[in-house]
């Protein structure tokens, strides 16, 4: 099939000359042998993970020292809660219990607009922070710190206690 | 006179160059080849920007399934053995070679310490079959209910220089992740890396 006959038969003999062995094609055939390579390829494509996955550092304070810091101002702080359903609900400029306005956004450029304009309107000093509630998934999380790499976004801070003022505040969006 | 026929010849191909390229592809695939692991869990991460790669020796993995179970693996057979021994003396079990030549050959596991020894026992297939219920995890420092904080430390002891790589699925719900962040935290390990896939950061975006 895939090798070439070039001849080189011996047909004729000249006339009364030697008899010559016969010669023989040096072509060998191929296609079993590429139909093996392909097929071994096939499998290593298959069985390899070629998609290394990344990762992202997350350092948390140490919960046994105790250092008093002074307290951030409401006024410098957005604070964002991790609903469920991929929501995230925001208070930027306010504490809890100031009667905030309570901004509800989606995940990506929605929310990635939202916090440059809190960092817009606060100032350099802008501090985020997270509030994951129960009902939110871990994607939630890592989707909100990358989004922190993404603003650049280096002040904030990873809070998984809600104030009774903050419970009340998102009370109805997590039912 | 006669028709004159064009020589017909059988519709052949010189395969030589394509099976030359087979072979290379072939031999590049199998030198960069990185089997896949058997996972006790099927778990899909989410996806960051972070660039760095997860590094490949002395890592082990707290796995958090989309049921909120735990597994736990780390990567060095010789470990993973020695990490067997400090569990016994701490929970007064003895293994056998056996167990431990089983135990080494896992690359992560999610039973708790007191089925972990049956669960050994069974042939490799067996032990497939067998839906892992995950290892106890909570804040305390109580040695059943918090069994990730032991072999976290006997993790330690046995390699002491493994880094903590948690690997979550898209859908565990927080509060277990939160779990597994106050055991870590109540042996003062505070910096951990968390394994995601990679996305493409938004155009413009660069890193400083």
């Amino acid at each position: 099939m895939a090798n070439i006959d070039t001849g080189g038969g011996g047909g004729k003999h000249k006339g009364g000359g030697k008899v010559r062995g016969k010669k023989m094609s040096t072509r060998v055939d191929m296609t079993p042998m590429v139909d093996l390579g392909f097929l071994l390829i096939t499998f290593f494509i298959l069985a390899t993970t070629l998609n290394k996955p990344s990762s992202m550092t997350l350092n948390v304070p140490d919960k046994t020292e105790k250092v008093e810091t002074e307290p951030i101002k409401a006024s410098k702080v957005m604070t964002l809660f991790l609903g469920q359903n991929n929501e995230v609900h925001y208070i930027a400029g306010k504490a809890a219990n100031e009667d905030p306005k309570l901004e509800t956004v989606r995940y990506g450029q929605q929310l990635r607009q939202a916090i440059l304009d809190a960092r817009a309107k606060i100032g350099a000093d802008f501090v985020v922070v997270i509030k994951p509630t129960p009902k939110s998934t871990y994607r939630n999380m890592v989707d909100i710190l990358d989004e922190m790499a993404i603003t650049k976004s280096k002040r904030y801070a990873l809070v998984d206690q809600l104030t009774p003022d903050e419970e009340k505040l998102i009370a109805d969006k997590l039912k | 006179m006669p028709i004159v026929k064009p020589k017909r010849s059988a519709p052949t191909t010189d395969m030589t160059a394509m099976c030359d390229m087979a072979f290379m592809l072939l031999s590049f695939f199998i030198m960069t080849a990185q089997f896949r692991q058997n996972e006790a869990a099927a778990i899909e991460t989410p996806t960051s920007i972070s660039g760095i790669k997860v590094p490949d020796t002395d890592i082990m993995t707290i796995s958090l399934d989309k049921n909120g179970q735990v597994f736990f693996g780390i990567d060095n057979q010789e470990h993973r053995r020695a990490m067997l021994e400090n569990i016994g003396e701490v929970y007064g079990i003895s293994f056998s070679d056996r167990e431990k030549k089983s135990f080494g050959l896992l690359p992560n596991f999610g039973m708790p310490v007191n089925q972990l020894k049956s669960y050994l026992a069974l042939r490799p297939e067996q032990q497939k079959q067998i839906k892992q219920p995950g290892i106890p995890v909570d804040s305390t420092a109580n040695l059943q209910t918090n069994q990730l904080a032991q072999w976290v430390f006997n993790a330690r002891k046995a390699n002491s220089k493994l880094r903590i790589a948690v690997k979550g699925d898209n859908l565990a719900k927080f509060p277990s992740f939160k779990n597994v962040l106050s055991s870590l935290q109540s042996q003062n390990i505070n910096k951990f890396n968390l394994i995601t896939g990679t996305e493409a950061p938004p155009a413009g975006w660069t890193n400083d």
